[in-house]
């Protein structure tokens, strides 16, 4: 089952069980632990990590320009669905296409299962504080949403402390221009997420930057 | 006559010029075909490089898929126009070529990518035209940049995370293997006009070198931050011959003949942090030069070259930010020249000045302003009078500015209008070939030029 499937029937479900449905489904459909126990697929995927993925991401997943996301302590099954989502060419944006799509055909499914779980292991980046007015401000949108704009709170599926689940990205400590980037991206359609369009539909230039700056000092 | 006095420097300046004409943006498709990923990956706009893409080439061009054949393409062509194409002399006589008509440039193929996952190549053929003011023109094919590279990397005890990553490096032209575009061979402007007039002093490691010489280096890049490299350059002849194929072996003053091996080092300072890079260097290169390249017995004369540069990046989305700068500063121990009567002093020197910044939007529009300036010794010897490419007063200083305007409608495509504006050309100013009225600003151009690789 693919995110697009799983997206679609989530938008015929109530928006307070979407959360719950999309990990229990994809909990069953996807090994919570891609290889797990496997000593030599781990060591694969640490030789990638080291010599081809820390290129951008940095040494351990924490990675210097916001150009390129932190991947240390982001969630498993989303770092091997979005991995194998760059692999089929199904995260279409820009970004995705220049520097993703061709770095996955490198990987098999246990490699993408050993990185996913190699990246998920390390510990995640500090949070760096930004602009304090923006910060509060995106305090507010991240735990209460923006009813108004029908913005849901961000923490209903990210957590609390921002720290992800499941397919749900961690966010916290990530490059608050990368969040923007991504927020734009996905409201614009250039890289499918179904839940999230809904999500952020109306969510304005300003929030964006605001939310983002609260999460990467989480 | 000018050429009979001096046939094999004066043979040499214009090799070197020509060399310099032929030099283009390179950039390879191959390697995106091999990586599976754009050029925006490893080029701000090419051949500038990235971070990722300073990686991917000190990784010896190893990162990716071996691909059966790793074959790419690019060709160039333009239209050059000469703000006073008339030399002066009363005779009608045009400066250069084509001006302000369309001109073919140059084409060429790249053998280019993995062989292992620790052996890579990068390798140019070019084919290029050359027009004469009599409307001729001929075309000529050779060997261009090329860099061989065996890579090995050392990870730290916790990870695999390359921490020192070194190799060896086989290559034909002076800081073609460098990975910083503030050093000359991958320098700007990274495309120039096949037919305007340029100054005609330069120092050794700007061009004079290119796809002639050998040179075996070793180099090492620990923890992303310092770099150090050592190589020696020889002749290209001999197992190295193919390094130089094309060239005018046969000539004097058709190609640089070394003696024995000649050393280069490179130290550089590098620091990454959020969207920005930046870096702090130094390099050297000692050449010993035979005067005539045909004639072992001609004598030598030693060049000294010492270069400071730096560069900073700002790589963002939509905006990128770059900017180079070097200096270089070339003894010059003439000491068989002066001996023969070919130059005016014992020991010159020279001094070469490049600074650039590039402003580009969404990769896709670029503005590039750029200051040049030169100056050193006087030498009447050196730097005789002549029509448009001499001096008057035996300096070989120049001064202006480049200013390009770039627009990429697609990644591989690029089209470029150049403005080149002088205010010091060959050591003077009005009048500065000491033969007509010729003024510096007479050799201002315009350059429009279509790039397109594949």
């Amino acid at each position: 089952m693919n995110q697009r499937m799983i997206g679609r029937r989530m938008r015929d479900l109530g928006r307070g069980a979407v959360a719950a449905l999309a990990v229990a489904a994809l909990a069953t459909s996807m090994p919570l632990r891609a290889q797990e126990g496997s000593t030599v697929t781990d060591q694969a995927a640490q030789k990638v990590a080291g010599a081809i993925c820390s290129s951008c991401h940095g040494a351990l997943g924490v990675s210097t320009s916001p150009l390129f996301p932190n991947l240390a302590g982001q969630q498993e099954l989303y770092l091997a669905a979005q991995l194998k989502a760059f692999k089929a060419k199904t995260r279409g944006e820009a970004d995705a296409h220049d520097y993703m799509w061709g770095m996955a055909t490198l990987l098999d499914d246990s490699v993408i299962g050993g990185l996913a779980h190699y990246y998920s292991a390390q510990a995640p980046a500090h949070g760096t504080p930004g602009d304090a007015k923006l910060m509060a401000r995106g305090k507010v949108l991240y735990e209460k949403g923006d009813v108004p704009h029908n913005v849901v709170a961000c923490a209903t599926c990210h957590g609390d402390s921002a720290e992800g689940t499941a397919i749900f990205p961690r966010l916290a400590g990530q490059h608050a221009a990368y969040v923007v980037r991504q927020l734009e991206v996905i409201q614009h359609k250039f890289r499918d997420s179904p839940i999230m369009h809904g999500v952020i539909k109306e969510l304005a230039a300003d929030d964006m930057k605001a939310v983002a700056q609260y999460v990467q000092s989480r | 006559m000018l050429f009979a006095q001096r046939p094999i420097r004066l043979r040499a300046i214009l090799g070197t010029a020509l060399a310099l004409a032929a030099t283009a943006a390179e950039a390879v498709p191959s390697y995106a075909r091999q990586t599976g990923q754009s050029c925006v990956a490893c080029h701000v706009s090419f051949p500038e490089l990235t971070p990722y893409g300073r990686w991917f080439k000190l990784s010896g061009y190893t990162i990716g898929v071996r691909q059966a054949i790793p074959l790419a393409g690019m060709a160039l062509a333009g239209v050059t126009r000469t703000k006073n194409n008339d030399d002066g002399t009363g005779t009608n006589t045009p400066v250069t070529a084509r001006n302000g008509l369309p001109a073919f440039n140059q084409a060429s193929v790249f053998l280019a990518g993995k062989a292992t996952d620790n052996i890579g190549a990068f390798i140019q053929y070019t084919f290029a035209e050359s027009y004469s003011t009599d409307g001729t023109s001929v075309g000529h094919s050779g060997i261009d940049n090329t860099d061989l590279r065996w890579v090995g990397r050392l990870g730290n005890e916790n990870s695999d995370v390359v921490k020192l990553l070194y190799g060896l490096t086989i290559h034909n032209n002076p800081t073609v293997q460098d990975v910083w575009n503030s050093t000359p061979a991958f320098g700007f402007p990274f495309t120039t006009s096949p037919t305007a007039v340029r100054p005609t002093a330069g120092t050794q490691l700007e061009g004079a070198l290119a796809q002639q010489v050998a040179g075996i280096g070793g180099y090492g890049f620990y923890d992303r931050t310092w770099y150090g490299e050592l190589t020696a350059y020889r002749t290209a002849d001999g197992l190295f011959s193919v390094l130089r194929h094309g060239q005018d072996i046969g000539t004097p003053g058709g190609v640089a003949r070394l003696k024995g091996y000649n050393p280069y080092v490179r130290v550089a300072y590098n620091k990454e942090w959020d969207a920005h890079s930046m870096m702090l260097g130094a390099f050297g290169l000692r050449v010993n030069r035979y005067l005539d390249n045909t004639n072992p017995d001609s004598g030598s004369d030693r060049y000294t070259d010492a270069g400071i540069d730096a560069q900073y990046q700002y790589i963002s989305n939509p905006h990128t930010f770059t900017a180079q700068a070097r200096y270089i500063r070339e003894r010059q121990n003439f000491r068989s020249s002066f001996a023969q009567g070919l130059t005016s002093n014992p020991n010159d020197t020279l001094n070469s000045t490049n600074v650039k910044a590039t402003y580009y939007y969404e990769r896709q529009y670029g503005a590039t302003i750029s200051r040049f300036s030169s100056s050193g010794s006087a030498d009447a010897l050196l730097y005789p009078s002549g029509v448009v490419s001499g001096s008057g007063n035996g300096s070989p200083g120049s001064r202006g500015y480049v200013l390009e305007l770039d627009y990429l409608p697609l990644q591989n495509v690029r089209l470029m209008l150049q403005y080149t504006t002088y205010s010091q050309f060959n050591g003077g100013g009005m009048g500065y070939d000491g033969v007509t009225g010729r003024s510096p600003r007479d050799n201002n151009n315009l350059f429009f030029n279509l790039w397109v690789a594949y």
